[in-house]
């Protein structure tokens, strides 16, 4: 049974077909890759399977329920978490407000929680810092947490590699490895093919709003398609 | 740099017990002079907890004072209302106000919404003053001759102390941070989960009920109102100012803007009376160009204060 379905899913803007009737479906407990040349449509349909964009045509199911249509915190809230590909941490917040502000229930927990979710990505003394103060990874790495604080059970991740230094890639994708031995499904863009084929065990391919390949990375990195629409005939 | 509550609270305590005394022994134009301070500190301390933590700044919160002040007035002349009862009513009076404009106004983003409420405001003066048989039109409305200064003065220093109270509750709070995050990135918030919408809303109606009650209880201190008088852009903006003075977001920003700016404006007025518009102007210039976080803003970014001051 899959966790997300997308089905048939269109988005255009004015002229612009981002997407095209892609349709893709996750199943519990595994890393998805979603690769594909600029301006193929990647971020927008991580937009419409979060709400942030409305469809023009199609149906996006999570768990047995149908989520297009929804507003992008009752998304967020049945499960679905993501980060951006520009880094979106709450600037003015410190490290630990970050982590805070998404959490319900007892406070003293969610500091808890949260504390010990910055000594995961080493940043435990930062934790009252602002976070418009932090580095650019260690943005990324709060952004990353902030993810986890809510539980959620499928998670988007838009380029959690870009920009991020070797030492802390590892990190970050052995974190990654782990939440999906916990259960949870992970659906990564992703321009650093290491990364992608290193990690992911089925990759989906848009070009130009189609999904235009799908399968293993092995087999993905050797189709015709897929090559023609990275480096052209 | 810390500041302990075992220093804190014994040192408000002493100011608040200092204030309640203040009418016994202090000059008329004293007294008169702390009433407005008060009701700038609830004026400014409201318009903050929308627009300071939420970033959404509105630019007609003069309306709810306006609205309080007319329900307050109309009925205290015409129903015969006692003005505590009906100060409460103002500001329930206001919220409901806040609930009907902001249901539609608050999906409105950042300058949308603030020509909106700017909007709001012109039409309720517009209202008040067609509505002569309820509101006596342009020639304003009369209240009954009574001298309740001092109680007005309890009053009011109540609702300041209150306006101030509920920011500090709702800034220490997980509530006031997802209100910072609308201001920060309100799309990430809704990302994360957070219904925007009905935190902005909730806020709008917070922020509304203070200046209500403020607005009936000048009414009922002036002993005459009309549209002009409660409806003023003036007001908003005085706001604003006070608030971005001391330090937007922050719980005693609004104080130290209120007091500070109430102050210089009362020296200023006095001994040249042409200019102190024209002053008005140069400290908004000055704020948003030397410190635009305002004075607490920027100590709180240069010392690390906490969220508590």
């Amino acid at each position: 049974m899959a966790v997300l379905a997308v089905d048939g899913v269109k988005k255009r803007f004015g002229g612009v077909t981002a997407v095209n009737g892609v349709s893709i479906a996750l199943e519990a407990g595994r890393i998805y890759g979603l690769i594909g040349p600029n301006g193929s449509g990647k971020t927008t349909l991580f937009n419409c399977i979060t709400g942030l964009e409305r469809i023009d045509a199609g149906r996006v199911r999570f768990k047995d329920e149908r989520i297009d249509g929804l507003k992008p915190s009752q998304v967020a809230r049945r499960g679905i978490g993501r980060t951006f590909q520009m880094i979106r941490v709450f600037p003015e917040l410190t490290a630990l407000e970050n982590l805070l502000v998404v959490t319900r229930g007892p406070r003293p927990q969610a500091e808890r929680r949260g504390r010990e979710l910055l000594q995961f990505v080493k940043l435990a003394g930062l934790a009252d810092e602002y976070a418009g103060n932090l580095s650019y990874g260690q943005q990324k790495l709060v952004e990353f947490v902030r993810v986890l604080m809510t539980d959620p059970t499928l998670i988007l991740l838009d380029e959690p590699a870009a920009g991020v230094n070797r030492t802390l890639l590892n990190d970050l994708l052995a974190a990654v490895a782990r939440l999906r031995d916990e259960g949870r499904t992970i659906l990564l863009v992703e321009h650093d093919m290491k990364v992608v084929m290193g990690l992911c065990e089925t990759v989906f391919v848009l070009d130009h709003g189609d999904k235009i390949a799908e399968g293993p990375p092995g087999i993905i990195q050797a189709d015709e398609r897929v090559i023609e629409a990275y480096f052209g005939r | 740099m810390r500041l302990s509550p075992a220093v804190v609270l014994p040192a408000l305590a002493v100011v608040l017990a200092a204030l309640v005394l203040y009418p016994f022994v202090g000059t008329g134009y004293g007294v008169r002079a702390m009433l407005q301070i008060f009701m700038w500190i609830a004026l400014a301390g409201s318009w903050n907890l929308i627009s300071g933590l939420t970033g959404y700044v509105s630019f007609g919160h003069v309306a709810f004072f306006g609205a309080g002040a007319y329900t307050g007035a109309i009925l205290v002349a015409s129903a015969g209302w006692s003005w505590p009862v009906a100060a409460l009513a103002g500001g329930i009076a206001a919220a409901l106000l806040a609930l009907f404009i902001g249901y539609p106004c608050l999906r409105l983003k950042g300058p949308y919404f603030a020509i909106a409420m700017l909007g709001l405001n012109e039409v309720l003066r517009a209202l008040v003053s067609y509505f002569e048989g309820l509101t006596g039109g342009g020639n304003g409305l009369s209240l009954p001759t009574l001298d309740a200064t001092r109680a007005i003065y309890y009053v009011m220093g109540v609702l300041a102390v209150a306006v101030t109270a509920m920011t500090y509750a709702i800034i220490t709070s997980r509530f006031g941070l997802r209100l910072m995050t609308i201001r920060e990135d309100e799309i990430a918030a809704e990302a994360m989960g957070i219904d925007t919408f009905h935190h902005k809303l909730a806020a709008f109606l917070l922020s509304a009920v203070g200046p209500g009650i403020a607005g009936a209880l000048t009414a009922r201190d002036q002993g005459y109102i009309e549209p002009l008088s409660v409806f003023p852009l003036a007001i908003t903006v005085t706001m604003i100012v006070m608030v971005l003075f001391g330090g937007k977001g922050t719980v005693w920003g609004p104080v130290l803007g209120a007091a500070a700016l109430f102050v210089i404006q009362e020296i200023v007025w006095a001994r040249y009376p042409y200019v102190h518009p024209l002053l008005f102007g140069a400290i908004i210039v000055a704020v948003v160009l030397l410190m635009p976080r305002g004075v607490l803003g920027l100590l709180q970014l240069k010392y690390r204060l906490p969220r508590t001051i």
